[in-house]
């Protein structure tokens, strides 16, 4: 049960997410229907499912959710902020007691009852619910005179209409059902069956006598036709009589009107019982008839949800990329061999399986790629909350949703971007009165956009509050030591200092962010991943904060180049041009600049930089001109190799500290190609220079 | 030769719940996810002997389902049963009307769900 | 690689243990860290590494971090012999699982150990860090460490293991 129960655990997490967008958009359009039957939908899969799982307590709480929008949406009550307001407070619970289904811990307890409460303080303001009891049962309950451990005889009688077969019943499967009851006598009358030429073989024209000897109750006879109701005849009498079925007279004259014209007689059939002399208290006949009941066909409009995805287990995504990873380098093996042995046979087949291992590729590992939507609309209710306790009013607006991103790196970046949002509700946005009287609009912008630039990602936050003084911050540096007066630091070098551990400006620690733990951990969640971060702020202005990460290292294009007999890997995405220099140049070159095509490329020894042999005077080099988006930087390497198609693989926690190599690549003669982080030596290069400019 | 029952539903939760139990009787089961899932997957199994579909259910739902089927000539006369709540009384009885054989009420236990079964096909 | 089994005494339940040598030193770890043992193959480096980071190698398509034990243990380099091979141990790190390949200079054998038969070390008896032994053992008259591994491969810094320098081990 314990898979099962995980099962259900996923899905209600998944309609609890879609129940808070759901319930996020409504509060914007309160009007909307879709929204209103989607939340009301969702509530009733859920109580649904809960109940299916023998969580009655969930079942419960959701069952009274859902009594408040189902009057909601039949205009019995309007939504009002106040419901909206406990129906989120509701999903929070619900959230918790999923896992928690018995309530046992204390805070569930308590919330459960209170939110109950809440729940229902508003169905009965807007109830105007009568119980309308329609059931109008014709039979008496029956006489406690009767031995009720008894066995009694029953007669059934059964005529179904001629159109029984058409909704799929199988009027014989119910006589079975019947007679399974115990001990019976069937009598089927087949006189309504017309001749061949009128016989309509999808009509019924059987009906069927039969007496039946069973302890059970009328409720569990009249069980067995429950679907066919509605279009069948049934009557059911009871004898109070036992043991009639073995009585050869009684058998004699119910059997005895198989194949005549004739419809039982009750009343004579009863006389016969009477006369076989048993007691003689008499059940009252109940004529169940139910007719069709009123169609009320009110269409349902069923709102089109594309359909678009399946759900897929994340461990068979993850061998899908392993098998995929394996392919493309066996298929580098098999170029390899190609280069080696030219056939041309050979030749055609590797071309081939080189382009479907890449759209392969491509596709597979676009899988793990997931907008970025999923977690921008999370923070919506993140930013609702904490702007209504801080008494701010916000727009909350994102940009370019749908850029994708590996589902893991989302996953990491939730809690740091959700701090910097927090930050910027705080600590950013004036409350709406500050605003007003500094001519801004009284609703304060935070923004959530993402964007692809060269081979990164970009994500922004940015809000237009009362922005950073970086004068404040400079100060600040200076007294922690940081940094002397005399430094000339750049605005961004400045605001790097807010990344430090402690280096919160907030005078006062609020319980919703500035304890100073936090934009360092924000910093190093986001190394961790590879990727920088950076402020921009002007005071009165706004706050920018700038995440940038490198795309999902899964499968590159790149340039393999050696140096000094080591294979390293250079993005293809990253390289502007190569040129071949003299090594002559790059020695006496105290400048670090090479003149080509007449512009002034700055460069780096990479042999030197890694500590290689030095250059043979007389030769010759690559370089290779990389950019990072803003500079350019030329790497020499001692030759290119080949174009190669790698698949990246992490290195490890150990190598988290080197600047240079963010991934290896295995090639198809089974050594190791290092992949350069060129965005790192881009930046390290600049270091470099104003190291030597002091 | 074992019987194969149609399950749409698309709460994987009941799926797997009702899969289970119709399993472990030897029925063989196939799943569909919505209405429109559950039409392409008879096309593809006509040995189908019995559908048993929720009515909640987005992109098409049981209602349109069982409307459809009742449509196509080789499953006019399948058994059709509905799952359903029991504050959907009306909803029983528009399938009815529309041709559903009969109806299991949520939540059921597995013996119910086997019970019915068993009124509807052998 | 030819591992030999002994069996020593048995009290309680036992669990499996390799040893191996450092340089004059004998260490043992339990064979449920080991993965598989390799001959070394050639090790790519990967440049501005701390020198106990000896690179990575392909083992079977994935990459793997190596590891110069005998640097982490405050020796000498390691040195190349036909008996050097790679244990690839599974370590738990920062509360994940990772593999990482130690560089030892000869493994010996295999053996079972109880609890009770690892001794705690004595405090002044050695000049590694306490935390990286788990106990030792006393094998005819010499005696081995048990190591506690995933600590000794936590330290992503270059400092070695040497706590004091000037204690002396208290081994015949």
């Amino acid at each position: 049960m314990d898979e099962m129960k995980k099962v259900y655990i996923q899905e209600a997490n998944e309609l609890l997410d879609n129940l808070e967008s759901s319930l996020l958009s409504l509060e914007e359009n309160p009007n909307d229907k879709s929204n209103i039957e989607q939340v009301f939908r969702v509530m009733h899969t859920l109580k649904g499912n809960s109940s299916m799982f023998g969580l009655v307590k969930i079942a419960e709480f959701v069952h009274d959710l859902e009594t408040i929008y189902d009057k909601i949406r039949q205009g019995e009550m309007q939504l009002s902020e106040a419901i909206l307001n406990t129906t989120l407070l509701s999903l929070d619970h619900l959230n918790r007691i999923i896992i928690d289904s018995e309530l046992e811990e204390e805070i569930n307890k308590e919330n459960h009852s209170k939110l109950i409460d809440e729940i229902h303080s508003f169905i009965e303001v807007g109830s105007s619910e009568k119980i309308n009891s329609n059931v109008s049962d014709n039979s008496e309950a029956l006489d406690s005179e009767l031995t009720s451990e008894g066995t009694k005889t029953y007669h059934v009688y059964f005529e179904p209409s001629s159109t029984i077969f058409l909704d799929g019943s199988n009027p014989l499967l119910l006589i079975a059902e019947l007679t399974a009851l115990g001990k019976s006598v069937i009598v089927p009358h087949f006189k309504a069956i017309h001749h061949l030429d009128k016989f309509n073989p999808i009509h019924c024209y059987t009906y069927w006598d039969v007496y039946l000897e069973s302890a059970c109750e009328k409720t569990d006879i009249l069980d067995v036709f429950v679907f066919v109701e509605g279009n069948s005849t049934i009557e059911i009498s009871e004898f109070a009589y036992t043991d009639l079925l073995s009585n050869q007279s009684f058998l004699d004259v119910t059997t005895g009107s198989i194949y005549k014209d004739l419809k039982t007689d009750i009343t004579a059939i009863k006389l016969l019982a009477e006369s076989i002399g048993v007691s003689s208290k008499e059940k009252a006949e109940s004529k169940v008839e139910v007719s069709n009941s009123k169609l009320q066909s009110k269409k349902s409009e069923t709102k089109e949800k594309a359909l678009t995805s399946i759900r897929v287990a994340s461990d068979k995504l993850d061998e899908l990329m392993n098998l995929v990873s394996e392919l493309v380098t066996t298929q580098a093996s098999l170029s390899l061999f190609k280069e080696k042995h030219e056939t041309p046979e050979l030749e055609v087949i590797s071309e081939n399986i080189e382009k479907l291992s890449r759209r392969l590729r491509d596709i597979a590992f676009g899988m793990t790629l997931v907008p970025v939507n999923n977690m921008f609309s999370r923070f919506q209710r993140l930013v609702r909350d904490v702007s209504m306790s801080l008494g701010k009013e916000v727009d909350f607006i994102t940009e370019g949703g749908e850029t994708e991103l590996d589902k893991s790196i989302i996953e990491t970046l939730t809690d740091p971007i959700m701090h910097i949002i927090r930050n910027s509700l705080d600590h950013g946005l004036e409350l709406p009165s500050v605003r007003e009287s500094q001519d801004k609009t009284r609703k304060g912008t935070v923004k959530l956009k993402a964007f692809y630039s060269g081979v990164f990602v970009f994500i922004q936050i940015i809000d237009d509050g009362k922005g950073i003084d970086v004068d404040v911050i400079r100060e600040k540096a200076i007294s922690k030591g940081l940094m002397k007066e005399e430094d000339e630091l750049t605005d961004k070098e400045i605001f790097d200092f807010i990344f430090n551990a402690g280096f919160s400006t907030a005078t006062v620690v609020t319980d919703i962010s500035g304890r100073g733990v936090g934009m360092d951990v924000v910093k190093r969640n986001i190394t961790d991943l590879k990727g920088v971060v950076s402020v921009d702020s002007q005071v009165n202005v706004g706050t920018t904060l700038t995440i940038k990460l490198p795309l999902s290292l899964s499968i590159i294009d790149g340039l393999l180049v050696d140096i000094q007999g080591v294979n390293y890997i250079i993005p293809l995405s990253v390289v502007n041009k190569c040129y071949e220099v003299d090594n002559s140049d790059m020695v006496k070159n105290f400048n670090r600049l090479l003149v080509l095509d007449e512009m002034q490329v700055p460069f780096i020894n990479m042999r030197e930089e890694f500590g290689y042999a030095k250059l043979d005077f007389k030769g010759k080099s690559q370089l290779i001109v990389v950019s990072d988006g803003e500079n350019e930087v030329g790497i020499t390497v001692d030759y290119i190799v080949d174009e190669y198609q790698a698949v990246v693989k992490p290195i490890g926690k150990y190598y988290r500290n080197q600047d240079f190599v963010s991934g290896a690549t295995i090639l198809g003669d089974g050594s190791i190609a290092l992949v350069l982080d060129t965005h790192k030596i881009v930046e390290l290069y600049t270091e470099h220079i104003k190291m030597e400019l002091k | 030769m074992a019987k194969k029952i149609l399950v749409v539903d698309d709460s994987e939760s009941i799926r797997t719940v009702i899969g289970i139990a119709l399993k472990n009787e030897d029925y063989e089961v196939v799943f569909g996810e919505d209405g429109q899932h559950g039409l392409e997957l008879l096309q593809e199994n006509e040995d189908v002997c019995l559908i048993v579909s929720d009515l909640n259910m987005p992109r098409m739902d049981g209602i349109s389902f069982l409307k459809e089927v009742r449509t196509l000539e080789k499953f006019k006369y399948l058994p059709f049963l509905i799952l359903t709540t029991e504050s959907q009384e009306s909803k029983k009885n528009e399938a009815k009307n529309l041709g559903a054989t009969g109806w299991i009420i949520k939540p059921f236990v597995k013996e119910k769900l086997l019970a019915v079964i068993k009124k509807v096909i052998r | 690689m030819k591992v030999e089994k002994t069996n020593y005494e048995k009290k309680g339940e036992t669990k499996s243990f390799l040893s191996f040598r450092l340089a004059e030193e004998h260490f043992t770890i339990p064979v449920m860290k080991i993965m598989e043992i390799l001959e070394v193959p050639k090790i790519t480096k990967i440049p501005q590494s701390p020198n106990f980071l000896v690179g990575v190698i392909n083992l079977r398509g994935a990459v793997l971090p190596v590891i110069d034990t005998r640097i982490k243990f405050g020796m000498s380099p390691i040195e190349y012999t036909i008996n050097t091979c790679i244990l690839v141990l599974s370590i738990e790190l920062d509360g994940e699982t990772i593999i990482v390949g130690s560089l030892v200079d000869s493994v010996s054998e295999v053996f079972e150990l109880s609890d009770e038969m690892i001794k705690p070390t004595p405090t002044i008896a050695t000049r590694y860090r306490a935390d990286y032994i788990q106990g030792m053992i006393q094998e005819d008259d010499h005696f081995m460490m048990v190591l506690n591994i995933d600590k000794v491969f936590s330290t992503l810094d270059l400092e070695s293991i040497s706590e004091s320098k000037d204690a002396k081990v208290t081994e015949e």
